[in-house]
């Protein structure tokens, strides 16, 4: 009995266990395709059985139709564009307006400053129109708008009717490059290489804000905080909030160099650039919930399943698959795809039937399509978890004794059965409920004191980050300039891995535990948060946007 | 409580452990000596709690603060009385603890642990009809936060302050309130088990002083 009673209590330790099933597991190679030259800088596009690939940088930029199988459908060029083509392609849908009706068709935009729209079946050029070319053309996202499409030319932007591409007005702005445009209620956003927010309305009258952070080579995302823009610097970057109604800068975020294409689903952000991929959460703040280090300039890929896939723009490097869990923790895990070298396409994901699809394209110029199949059947048995599943019959076993003895009068067996349940619930909430607990006492309760001091001899750019400091054989190593931790924990793993200190942690019931930090395991190793001793485990130990950790061994 | 991370309490060194240790142990034997000679079979039976107890310990360490050693040590102490339950406790914090981790917070539990076996021989928990569930129930309850308290001035080391001890106290209610559901499971599962265990027979020679005597005043 007593044996029993004690595996009962162990079983919510081994249900804990997580199972991960590797991208590589679930998908299978299917076909590949070497353009020879060029690179394929922006994602492919699936639309109408046929997958789109534009190439560039070679003697023949150009869109290319395959089927399924990886056999070549058609192919069209544009040899006057000179330039890496990475405005992505746009597939419209049939429709109808005043300028007319329109078939299902793909717009291109060219660096040659040439807009086509092509017929996805067999890419004839339905119609095109020019724009202006200062050394390049159109290499921004463009938009569509009922049935408009907005072009982010060169130096302005326009509105076409997508009928016949007939322009309704054009606007000057600055300077652009990548610089996509994005609808919303009130006209168009875009910004240009001199850093200026741009505001139209949809009759073409420009509104434009100096945000003076840098170059803005993506389409503004709009959220409920306000405007996101990730901003480029000569060193580094911005992660900014912009309130177009009172022309403010809500929050400025500092970020790493050569920002990618963030990305926004409902109130979700993400980020990239050369150190870091963030995730943040915008409500009435945009707040940053994960920081994972990752090389990412380009598009990232956002899937429905919650999946992220970004190409890591390295020399040798492979893509990075990122998991997102109950919208709370953010996993990465690289992926290899047989791809390596620098890229800066998004992989796209589709499905056909119960055949799902994921195509890679890097600066290579390969195209590499992988599928998987959905076996609903299979993954539910694989899924079946037999701890949970005991578990949640022991529950309810106690909870039909303790009713029955209950109801027969055996009140001795009622209280012990109903005893050992109550025992067995409180276990299993017992993690969530002390880290809200912990984090509502300290909402309730802050801590007010400050002893830990700012050192003269740190670099002003940690000045309003947040700083790590290391006490290790008696020296004191100390990193700062990190933005954007919510716990203890996580600032620490940035911080090893910045100064390359290995740090070994165990994830008990109540907690992350620091095992040891550079190999130095002692007797343990306490932390203080700005000189207040940390009470309760790394990961439930909130920190400021300016908080400075210090690690001791005991 | 004292499970919580970050926070250990004065360092020891290693001289000052075992002095720490020696200081525990002497305890122990001191509460255990008695003028008259034990029975071995009492030793053996002590020696066999303890041990069966800090291994019980060990075992459940992962789930968080269920504390059998809690009710464990009210009844020893209401079945052996105070010196020995004192003695019981002082022991299992030891010897769990050379498994568990040592340091300066097993004074405190000691203390804590030996508290509660003094306060469960006052609290009648077994009486002439038995052992009282309602009685032992409500004062495991007690002792679970009376334990956490005690151990939770383990962290005091001068470098924190009034108001962050209360903070770290108000932390620790979550798992203050998690013993407290593992002592009432345990008191219910194996309290009256655990007393009759614990139940002294009376010797042949105690029994032959009772009849003796008996007889001695009836004649």
């Amino acid at each position: 009995m007593a044996l029993l009673f004690v595996s009962l209590l162990l079983v919510p330790a081994i249900i804990a266990q997580e199972s991960a099933t590797p991208w590589d597991d679930t998908h299978s190679f299917s076909w590949e395709y070497d353009f020879q030259t060029g690179y394929i800088s922006t994602s492919p596009l699936f639309t109408g059985e046929q997958l789109l690939v534009r190439t560039s940088g070679n003697d023949e930029p150009a869109v290319t139709a395959f089927d399924l199988t990886g056999n070549k459908i058609w192919h069209h060029s544009n040899a006057a564009s000179t330039n890496n083509d990475m405005s992505p392609l746009l597939s419209i849908q049939a429709g109808q307006g005043q300028c007319g009706s329109w078939p299902d068709m793909v717009l291109v935009g060219w660096t040659s400053g040439l807009i086509e729209a092509l017929a996805p079946s067999n890419g004839t050029v339905l119609w095109s129109t020019q724009s202006e070319v200062i050394g390049w053309g159109v290499t921004g996202q463009l938009a569509l708008d009922g049935e408009f499409v907005v072009i982010p030319t060169r130096q302005g932007v326009g509105q076409y009717c997508l009928a016949d591409g007939q322009q309704q007005w054009w606007t000057e702005t600055g300077l652009g490059w990548r610089n996509g445009v994005t609808v919303d209620e009130l006209g168009y956003f875009m910004g240009d290489e001199s850093g200026h927010l741009w505001h139209l309305n949809r009759t073409g009258n420009a509104t434009s804000h100096a945000l003076q952070l840098g170059k803005i080579r993506h389409a503004p995302l709009v959220t409920q905080a306000g405007i996101l823009i990730h901003a480029q610097a000569a060193a580094g970057s911005t992660i900014a909030v912009f309130n177009p109604s009172n022309a403010t800068l809500l929050q400025q975020i500092p970020a790493g160099p050569s920002p990618a294409i963030p990305s926004v689903r409902g109130e979700y952000v993400v980020t990239g650039d050369s150190s870091n991929l963030r995730r943040l959460h915008c409500t009435n703040v945009c707040k940053v919930i994960d920081v994972i280090p990752f090389h990412t300039n380009g598009e990232i890929g956002w899937f429905d399943d919650g999946q992220i896939l970004a190409p890591s723009n390295l020399p040798e490097s492979n893509w990075g698959i990122f998991f997102i869990h109950d919208q709370e923790n953010l996993t990465y895990s690289p992926i290899d795809v047989g791809l390596y070298g620098y890229g800066t396409a998004a992989p796209i994901q589709f499905s056909v039937g119960l055949t799902s699809f994921t195509v890679f394209g890097n600066d290579q110029s390969i195209l590499r399509v992988f599928s998987n199949i959905e076996e609903v059947e299979t993954s539910s048995l694989e899924e079946f978890d037999w701890g949970v599943q005991g578990l949640i019959f022991v529950i309810f076993l106690l909870l039909g004794t303790s009713c029955a003895f209950l109801l027969s009068g055996k009140r001795e067996w009622f209280w012990r059965t109903s005893s050992l349940l109550a025992l067995i619930l409180v276990l299993l909430i017992f993690p969530d409920l002390s880290n809200q607990w912990s984090k509502s006492f300290d909402e309730q309760f802050p801590e007010k004191s400050s002893s830990e001091e700012w050192n003269e001899q740190w670099p002003d750019a940690w000045l309003g980050t947040q700083i790590v400091i290391f006490e290790i054989n008696g020296v004191e190593h100390s990193i700062g300039g990190f933005v954007g931790h919510d716990d203890v924990f996580s600032l620490t793993q940035a911080a090893c891995k910045e100064l390359e200190i290995e740090l070994t942690s165990d994830l008990t019931g109540i907690g992350w535990y620091v095992e040891s930090i550079d190999g130095i395991e002692g007797e343990g190793w306490e932390f203080s948060v700005d000189g207040s001793k940390g009470i309760i485990s790394a990961d439930n130990s909130i920190v400021n946007t300016t908080s400075i950790v210090r690690w001791t061994p005991v | 409580m004292f499970q919580a991370m970050g926070v250990h309490g004065p360092t020891l060194s290693p001289l000052a452990s075992v002095l720490l240790d020696v200081v525990l142990l002497s305890c122990a034997f001191w509460l255990l000596a008695k003028p008259t000679k034990r029975p071995i079979f009492d030793s053996l039976f002590m020696a066999t709690l303890v041990l069966s107890v800090s291994l019980i310990r060990v075992v459940m360490q992962p789930i968080p603060n269920v504390q059998p050693v809690t009710v464990a040590a009210l009844l020893v102490g209401a079945q052996l009385g105070a010196r020995r339950g004192a003695a019981f406790a002082v022991l299992v914090a030891m010897i769990s603890n050379f498994f568990i981790g040592d340091g300066w917070w097993t004074v405190f539990q000691a203390a804590g642990w030996a508290s509660i076996a003094i306060a469960g021989s006052r609290l009648s928990l077994v009486t002439s009809t038995g052992f009282n569930l309602g009685r032992a129930c409500m004062a495991s309850v007690i002792a679970a936060f009376w334990f956490d308290f005690i151990v939770s001035f383990s962290i005091l080391d001068g470098t924190i302050s009034f108001t962050e001890f209360i903070i770290y106290l108000g932390h620790g209610l979550p798992f203050d309130f998690l013993h407290m559901v593992g002592n009432l499971t345990f008191a219910i599962w194996l309290g009256g088990w655990f007393t009759r265990l614990l139940e002294e027979e009376p010797s042949l020679e105690e029994i032959e002083f009772t009849v003796v005597n008996s007889h001695g005043i009836d004649g």
